[in-house]
């Protein structure tokens, strides 16, 4: 399992990346921390002409609060986000989510930019950064554009990049005062991928929930927000009765269910309804 | 003058023990913590070739062309070889039954997804895997044939048309009287139970560095095997050569479970050896390799089985049916896993009665390979779903159900009806004190506490037998010939007394150098690092077949033991010619060899063989002058098969009970073990130590077979499991902790009364979880008869049975 | 005909430089070029763990690594735990726990857990167990491996190595 010969550019301006992006026409990939690329290399799956290494490349690394906002740099490692004081207190359901994404041994070079690129549908970073409405820093030949969360997930594996265009940040929305959170899991074993998971962000009012955030990943080829049962949430008493009732609708609008050797489209329908409940309650709890 | 091997600790001559029977540390650690240790893919040779492998991408197809010639042109690459090479220079492989082998490289066909068609040796692995994809192939798609029931049909696709049928065997065994038993019986129960494919794993895989000289044609292999000799062999038939031209050298190696595989990856790097005049050719198998067309798959099952009970909760007799799914072909030597299960057929129980309908059959898998327990463990949980099954339909509790149908422990030596004897036992004891150690009152109690605040609990018990010291003969049934499995051992003593032991096998894993070393050290009354144990290859080494059914342990001890008590005579009549008495009159005792109760008349070891090397002339005549011997163990009283099968095959008996607690999440069917406790009787433990490391690994791997481990292939033949993203091992958070008791009942027949345990609780953990597992969802009125228990298919069930409630 | 770029790296304390093709892996290059076969592979996609170095002090798994992207950095592999005078304590406590089999996953584990107990003298069973998940061992299951780690903590804490930055 030897990756295929390529070439290796190693830039240190984002500006560079673009320019390489566009001399290989498409051809070349983003190495990032190289935790999803490296297996695919290793296995000839990916054959890229040219890897374009952002390992060096200036500024890429950072967490930053500004207005409200966490701002972060797309090359910042899951180990920082992890041990990150200021994601901890102002955004737990990030730093939550990071514990568990695989190993610390991945963590400590996995990127949140990489894991945002990657998009694959059973990925807890991308379901976090939709029900936290995450915007998207991107870099091209035309200069900086930022794509909403909602917008940049677009299919199986991929995303609103365009051929040569490179993630540069990601920023997430400080977690509102009164705001719970919940993020909630089945996988075969700790670390691995989800078959099916749930993130909730919950508001509430005197009882009541004011705004809801509900997101499913595992469960198509993107995470999604489960509207209907976000919309069952608003205006509503908080209770085990409601977040049942509501978790219900967690399967509608499903389309395109992943089935394969872990989990089948019916289980894990099945565990969007179970997982959705959880996180609600959770969330509640923290709310 | 016969050799003497003591079957008991105290016979040796040594007051006090100090390293037999204690946890000492390892002598190959040294070497692996400072990762020093020669694995196969550390050592590189002068004009040394990387090999790569072209695998086939389809399950069945004729192979209508193969260009190879955009490979050849490539820099780097030094030799291309395909089924034409293997054609002229190779016979097809060995196989199990016998007639199931092709050619390393097919000249005709392919049978499965991922085997060898062609292969590529290059001054690299990453240019000789470039070269890969420059040759061309192409196939002409042959139906496929997945699932062995459709296979054993008479318009199936043949996966080797040359055998005429897809059916490698196909036989009825009857011991007892079954019909009469199932006749007279007050209860007949019957179920239907799917073990899925899973396999060994071990986190090394295959390796080999292979020259074959084309002139004068001998061959010396390097690799990470588990059985030298046995490889050895292999390769003179494979290759026509007389046996005096093979030479293997096993490296150590990581692991290996039964199933380290590797024959046609060594094959297939001989024949670029030849190709390139002789170089050596490293082949070293990838994951996916492994995964996808290694050692790396077995147990493909699905039993029918029916058990014959009285009234008073007595099995009179079972009915074991099982279609074995073999894959494409013989080569692994999968079968014999089918055979196996003779050797402990009925369990501990007294059953006087059995039948085994036994298919073996071939489909476009991967060929099955051995794995850790070679068959007993799929069996193990199917008979003891029975057992419970019917404990509980008679309202019998489990435990107490077993109980009364163990063989009583003054009942042995005790044949089982498949002809194999168990060497002694006691189950009662392993039970009480299983039932002692998890509070299994308390845990019942708790159980009903847990069960009326609605969640799923449940407590499984298991008892099996795990046999030990494989002989032949077990496998005679599908086609291995012959008995008698020795293993060898040359004891050298040097003029400062110090030791060395040359033994034919390599570094496993299970610490056999370090219980050799605390054998001679014992022997001699020698401290642990005046012996060094040292591995001689097949050209060089005593007969040895290397760990391997539960035997490397018992059976080195009686080669060191009997090369120690040769040595012991032949000192005794140095030491009475020097001291002019009679050999009788000596004695050896704590290293010192002498007239007992003479004080002047005493010799240390260390002397004797100093005199016998330095001195010789001093010595009488008629004495073998060196401080050495040689001597080779066999289990006795093997004997060949008779027209049922039956044999003595494995001569121990452990024996063991396991009892879990666990509990279902019914929402996600996940499962959480939440004690795990065993008891476990292997006779003398000569390092408890490493039987423990053993158990608890075995343990680890049960929990992965009843839990995690499955191969899924889809309708047209493709794995979908060929990464470790798919096919899941268990990590250090899916293992219990078990809580572990011991249970001593010696063995009459073995060196020191030790019994086999290298495979150990594999043969019993998938049976108890599984158990366990039913016993959560019997207040459903369900079970689930299908390994692994995975969680989707845990929720179907519940679902299934709650809608129907 | 590939480009061969420059790897200046230092690797147990001891500097090299090396011409290499892009695509060689981190731990083929250590294993090959380097002759530092103490570090194994076990499935060249990142899950088995066999192949965990420390780069820069954090654990990495080597075949998820280009040799390339490791120029001016600081490795550290099993073959710089020992010195002359004696083994690592975690090395020690692994011999006297019966913490190895085969021994083939060991060197991975022994550098997770140098990362571990550097950062964190005293971990809870679940903080070992989280960092000790991303380690595969086929022979051993897993008991005698914490014990091991219980046994190294004791180590380094009487010889008041808790301290000791990884390369020392």
């Amino acid at each position: 399992m030897k990756p295929p010969p390529f070439e290796y550019e190693a830039p240190t301006t984002i500006q560079e990346v673009v320019a390489l992006l566009r001399q290989h026409d498409g051809e070349a990939k983003i190495l990032a921390g190289g935790q999803s690329l490296m297996p695919l290399l290793n296995m000839r799956f990916a054959r890229p002409t040219a890897l374009i290494d952002l390992g060096r490349v200036a500024d890429l690394d950072y967490i930053r609060e500004e207005n409200g906002m966490l701002a972060i740099g797309a090359m910042t490692t899951k180990r920082s986000i992890e041990r990150s004081e200021l994601v901890k207190s102002r955004q737990p359901l990030l730093h939550a989510s990071t514990a568990w994404i695989a190993h610390p041994q991945i963590r400590n070079r996995g990127t949140v930019g990489g894991s945002m690129a990657q998009a694959d549908p059973a990925a807890e970073y991308p379901a976090v950064a939709l029900a936290l409405d995450a915007e998207f820093v991107i870099v091209g030949p035309d200069g900086r554009r930022s794509v909403a969360a909602s917008d940049f997930f677009v299919t199986y594996l991929t995303t609103a990049l365009e051929e040569n265009e490179v993630l540069s940040e990601i920023r997430v929305p400080v977690l509102p005062a009164r705001t719970g959170w919940s993020i909630q899991e089945v996988a075969r074993r700790h670390g691995d991928f989800a078959m099916v998971g749930a993130v909730a962000t919950l508001g509430l009012d005197g009882g009541s929930c004011n705004s809801a955030r509900v997101v499913l990943f595992g469960v198509g080829p993107t995470p999604l927000r489960a509207t209907s049962v976000e919309q069952a949430l608003i205006g509503q008493a908080a209770s085990e009765t409601l977040f049942a009732s509501a978790a219900e609708k967690a399967d509608e609008g499903l389309e395109d269910t992943i089935s394969d050797v872990h989990a089948s489209a019916e289980y894990r329908r099945h565990l969007a309804r179970v997982l959705a409940r959880r996180a609600l309650a959770e969330a509640a709890e923290r709310a | 003058m016969a050799v003497k091997i003591p079957n008991h600790i105290d016979e040796l001559p040594t007051s006090s023990p100090r390293f037999i029977g204690r946890g000492v540390e390892r002598v190959e650690d040294i070497g692996l913590i400072t990762g020093r240790t020669e694995f196969i893919d550390n050592i590189s040779m002068t004009g040394m070739l990387h090999c790569a492998i072209l695998r086939s991408p389809i399950a069945h197809a004729k192979i209508e062309s193969i260009d190879v010639s955009a490979a050849l042109e490539l820099p780097g690459v030094v030799a291309v070889v395909t089924g034409e090479d293997a054609a002229k220079w190779s016979h097809p492989a060995a196989s199990s039954p016998e007639g199931w082998g092709t050619y390393c490289l097919p000249t005709d066909k392919v049978r499965f997804v991922g085997e060898p068609v062609a292969a590529v040796a290059a001054t690299s692995r990453y240019i000789a895997e470039d070269a890969l994809e420059l040759i061309e192939i192409e196939y002409e798609p042959l139906a496929v044939v997945m699932d062995p029931v459709a296979a054993m049909a008479d318009d199936s696709p043949l996966v080797i048309e040359e055998r005429g049928s897809n059916v490698m065997l196909q036989r009825v065994f009857n011991w007892g009287d079954t019909d009469a038993a199932f006749a007279a019986a007050d209860h007949v129960f019957s179920e239907k139970f799917r073990w899925n494919r899973l396999g060994a794993n071990p986190m090394e895989t295959y390796g080999c560095i292979s020259e074959w000289d084309p002139n004068e044609l001998n061959i010396t292999v390097r690799g990470s095997f588990q059985s030298p000799s046995h490889m050895a062999l292999g390769r003179a038939m494979t290759f026509g050569l007389p046996s005096n031209k093979v030479r293997m050298i096993a490296q150590p190696h990581g692991g290996s479970f039964g199933g380290k595989g590797g024959v046609r990856g060594t094959d297939i790097s001989l024949l670029l050896s030849r190709k390139t005049g002789g170089r050596p050719i490293k082949w070293i198998e990838d994951r996916m390799e492994y995964l996808t067309a290694g050692g790396s798959q077995a147990w493909d099952r699905r039993y029918e089985l029916s058990i014959a009970v009285s009234d008073a909760g007595i099995v009179t007799g079972l009915k074991v049916k099982l279609v074995d799914d073999l894959g494409a072909n013989g080569e692994g030597f999968g079968a014999i896993s089918a055979a196996k299960p003779l050797a402990a057929f009925t369990g501990p129980y007294t059953i006087g009665a059995a039948r085994y309908d036994l298919s073996l059959v071939a489909t476009n898998k991967a060929p099955a390979s051995p794995y850790r327990g070679m068959g007993p463990p799929p069996h193990n949980f199917a008979l003891e779903q029975m057992m419970d099954i019917a404990a509980r339909n008679l309202g019998i509790d489990p435990a107490e159900f077993r109980r009364r149908n163990f063989i009583p422990k003054d009942a042995f030596p005790y044949t089982i009806p498949s002809g194999n004897e168990y060497d002694s036992g006691d189950y009662q004891a392993v039970l009480d004190k299983a039932l002692a150690l998890s509070e299994y009152t308390k845990l019942r109690e708790e159980q009903e506490r847990l069960r009326e605040q609605g969640r799923m609990i449940g407590i499984g018990i298991a008892s099996a037998i795990e046999p030990g010291v494989f002989d032949w003969n077990a496998y005679a049934i599908v086609g291995v010939q012959g008995t008698g499995v020795p293993e060898g051992a040359t004891v050298s003593i040097d003029i400062l007394g110090k030791v060395m032991v040359r033994v034919g096998f390599a570094l496993e894993g299970q610490g056999q150098y370090t219980l050799v070393t605390q054998l001679v050290a014992d022997y001699f009354g020698l401290e642990m690092d005046d012996v060094n144990v040292t591995m001689l290859d097949t050209a060089s080494a005593p007969p040895a077949f290397g760990p391997g059914g539960s035997r490397l342990g018992v059976a080195i001890t009686g080669a060191v033991l009997g090369a120690c008590d040769r040595i012991r005579e032949k000192m005794c009549k140095v030491v009475a010619g020097l001291m002019q008495t009679e050999p009788e009159n000596i004695q050896l005792m704590d290293g010192v060899f002498g007239i007992p109760g003479v004080p002047e008349a005493q010799m240390p070891m260390a002397q004797v063989a100093g005199t016998m090397l330095g001195a010789s002339h001093l010595l009488p005549p008629d004495v073998d002058p060196r401080p050495e011997a040689t001597h080779v163990w066999t289990a006795a009283g093997r004997t060949p098969v008779d027209e049922e099968g039956r044999a003595k095959s494995y001569l121990t008996a452990a024996h063991a009970v396991h009892i879990v607690l666990l509990e279902i999440d019914p929402e996600t069917g996940m499962v959480e073990i939440l004690k795990y406790v065993l008891v476990d009787d292997c006779g003398t433990r000569l390092n408890p130590a490493t039987v423990e490391g053993q158990t608890q690994g075995s343990v680890a791997q049960g929990i992965g077979a009843a839990l995690l481990e499955e191969y899924v292939y889809d309708e047209d033949g493709q794995l979908l499991t060929s990464t470790y993203m798919d096919y899941l091992l268990p990590t250090i958070s899916d293992v219990p902790a078990p809580l572990m008791g011991e249970v001593v009942t010696p063995s009459p027949f073995t060196p020191l009364g030790a019994k086999g345990c290298g495979e150990g609780a594999i043969h019993t953990t998938p049976a108890a979880v599984m158990c366990a597992i039913n016993d959560a969802l019997l207040p459903l009125g369900t079970r689930a008869d299908e390994v692994p228990a995975a969680p989707n298919r845990l929720w179907k069930l519940i679902r299934a049975a709650s809608e129907k409630s | 005909m590939a480009t061969k770029h420059t790897v200046r790296i230092k690797v147990n304390g001891v500097n090299h430089e090396s011409e290499v093709e892009a695509r060689t892996t981190l731990v083929d290059f250590l294993r090959g070029p380097l002759a530092l076969t103490g570090t194994h592979v076990g499935c060249e996609h990142g899950v088995c763990g066999a192949c965990t170095v420390l780069v820069d002090g954090r654990t990495a798994r080597s075949c998820l690594m280009l040799a390339v992207q490791a120029d001016g950095a600081e490795i550290t592999t099993v073959e710089g735990l020992a010195t002359p005078d004696g083994l690592h304590p975690i090395q020690q406590a692994f011999v006297e726990e019966h913490g190895l089999q085969c021994g083939f996953c060991t060197p991975g584990f022994l550098m997770s857990l140098v990362e571990l107990l550097h950062e964190n003298p005293d971990p809870s069973d679940d903080e070992i167990k989280d960092v000790l998940g991303g380690q595969i061992c086929r022979c051993t299951g897993y008991q005698s491996i914490l014990k091991s780690v219980h046994s190294a903590i004791a180590k380094l804490r009487t010889a008041g190595l808790a301290a000791q930055p990884p390369l020392a």
